[in-house]
């Protein structure tokens, strides 16, 4: 494989992350617009832990994960009971607030004769980790998606598991939810603690596989995109958030099939798309309808 | 002391009234649709690029580049109106916000197709200097966006509660079933308030533009995301609202960016919102549109 393939997979992988994050909310009935700020944060946190702290990238993931969980329980505390555009409209001005919070964040310090650490606006350099271990893009193109496969099974068990038929029955009708003893708002708040762990695990690993991370590298362009590959790759399955980001990042920038035009070919397919699939590509019909023709 | 306060103010009140002019527009797709349209903003966007466009190529006066700037951005809105929001009138709401934000990504890419640098002068809307008062200086810009977000206001109520069209608006917004059942075109309905909210966004858009003096690939989504923040701080859904939210947010802007700074301005306004958004107070949450 040459650099660009392996770089473009990479990216595949990477923004895989956020849009399974953005897909377990959407099961579960809330739309995120504010995933990018737990990648942020996982990016920000796990670059720190180990370029500054010098811990081992397995445990600075760990960390990252458990800030990303802990930071989505904050927001989700007081938003999770607001509906539809007013939780959209809520986490994204958290997620806004937590750009600008990485903006006025400096902490730097001398490593090696170096500053290293967070500098604001002008970012975060020299997150050298996985340089420094030796490791090579295509060892790291097999971490990235090692860890995103590791993630797909167990999300693809616990969805169809009792857990599963829970998160899409709080998602389609939170009333009779409730009424059948299911605890919704303690539910979601796990749902999007897990979400915000997950967004932070890949953030970990973009910083890592940039070594360079800035603010605007979370703004909201990235929680729209995430958010709308999970809809295009379908809300049948986890492997829709996949299958929308293969598409886009990997099929259409990755190819440079349209060239410059590529958003003027692309925006109008994912409309038209939409008309005809409101619930992606792979939704539940067609799942069922796999699933039935393959067991 | 009191002088910077009054300064502040004033020039609050006049950013405030073409944010106001935006929320106006994202209010009436709002409360008629119950949709959100990310592609507004890009509609303005590729209004203002045309008219810079036009400008570019021959030199017209700015009355012209405001019709060629209103007809491209209808004709933007009507086409997001087709493709994203009449095929899903009664189905997922994300379904047309995504499509919408897909919409979005074409528009601002057709327009910097056009226009790729990253920044172009636009003609001024008024050439002199600012206007002294008893020392404070009024921009003569900030008059005439002032005198517009007015006007546009008055026009709009004169169509709602004045016309028969406007009957039919607000039955809609009222319930769109039983508007239909009582023999109302609801589609038709629906891409008239689109085409209606468009215009209002273009006179926005080209205010705006002028002001600044300069179109901005940013355009888009600043004008989207200053809608919205407008539009939420005001109450969702009410056209009086929707002012009164423009000129919070501009009066918001102006005094915490002169106390707190541009970085701090920024987060005082997603803080208020989310904290507003967080407390829910009964007058967020009025769903009536008018």
């Amino acid at each position: 494989m040459d650099d660009y393939a392996i770089g473009v997979l990479t990216n595949v992988g990477l923004v895989s992350f956020v849009a399974l994050s953005a897909y377990l909310l959407l099961l579960a009935g809330e739309m995120s617009f504010g995933q990018q700020a737990f990648f942020g944060v996982g990016a920000y946190a796990g670059g720190m832990l180990t370029a500054m702290a010098g811990l081992p990238l397995p445990l600075a993931a760990l960390g990252a994960m458990a800030l990303g969980a802990a930071a989505a329980l904050l927001v989700a505390l007081p938003t999770l009971r607001l509906k539809g555009l007013y939780f959209a409209m809520a986490t994204l001005a958290a997620a806004e607030m937590m750009r600008i919070l990485f903006e006025l964040l400096h902490l730097q310090r001398e490593i090696d004769g170096e500053p290293v650490g967070p500098d604001g606006t002008q970012g975060f350099r020299g997150i050298r980790w996985v340089l420094e271990h030796g490791i090579e893009p295509e060892g790291y193109l097999i971490l990235v998606w090692g860890v995103l496969l590791a993630v797909l099974v167990i999300v693809l068990f616990l969805e169809n598991s009792k857990l599963g038929a829970t998160l899409r029955a709080v998602g389609a009708d939170p009333e009779l939810a409730a009424s059948l003893g299911v605890s919704v708002e303690r539910f979601k708040l796990g749902v999007a603690a897990a979400a915000g762990a997950l967004a932070a695990l890949g953030g970990v690993l973009y910083a890592h596989h940039n070594t360079y991370i800035e603010p605007r590298n979370f703004d909201i362009m990235l929680g729209v995109h995430s958010l709308a590959y999970a809809l295009i790759g379908g809300l049948g399955t986890a492997l829709g958030p996949l299958a929308g980001a293969a598409l886009d990042v990997g099929l259409l920038e990755g190819t440079r099939l349209f060239g410059g035009a590529r958003m003027i070919v692309f925006g109008g397919l994912v409309a038209l798309l939409l008309v005809f699939r409101p619930r992606g590509l792979l939704d539940e019909k067609v799942v069922h309808w796999l699933r039935a023709r393959f067991s | 002391m009191l002088l910077d306060l009054a300064q502040n103010t004033l020039d609050g009140l006049g950013a405030g009234a073409s944010y106001a002019l935006l929320a106006l527009g994202f209010t009436l797709i709002f409360g008629v649709l119950r949709r959100m349209n990310l592609s507004f903003g890009p509609a303005i966007m590729l209004g203002c690029y045309a008219a810079t466009w036009v400008n570019l190529n021959f030199q017209a006066n700015l009355l012209l580049l405001a019709v060629v700037a209103l007809a491209a951005t209808t004709l933007a809105g009507v086409y997001v109106e087709r493709l994203c929001f009449a095929p899903h009138r009664r189905g997922s709401a994300i379904a047309a916000m995504v499509a919408s934000f897909a919409l979005w990504m074409q528009l601002e890419e057709l327009a910097t197709a056009f226009l790729p640098r990253h920044l172009y002068a636009f003609p001024p809307l008024y050439a002199g200097g600012p206007l002294e008062l008893a020392g404070l200086s009024l921009r003569v810009e900030a008059i005439v966006m002032t005198v517009a977000a007015a006007g546009a206001c008055a026009l709009l109520y004169a169509i709602l509660y004045r016309s028969r069209f406007g009957l039919a608006v607000r039955a809609v917004i009222d319930s769109s079933t039983a508007a239909e059942l009582s023999g109302i075109n609801v589609p038709r309905v629906f891409a008239a308030v689109f085409a209606l909210a468009s215009a209002i966004g273009a006179l926005a858009g080209i205010l705006i533009a002028s002001a600044h003096e300069q179109v901005t690939p940013m355009l888009g989504m600043w004008s989207t995301l200053k809608g919205l923040a407008a539009m939420m701080l005001g109450g969702l859904g009410s056209l009086p609202g929707a002012v009164a939210g423009g000129l919070a947010l501009g009066l918001l802007e102006s005094h915490s960016q002169w106390y707190l700074g541009p970085q701090f301005r920024d987060l005082t306004i997603y803080l208020v919102l989310f904290a507003l958004l967080a407390l829910n107070p009964r007058w967020m949450t009025t769903r009536s549109a008018s």
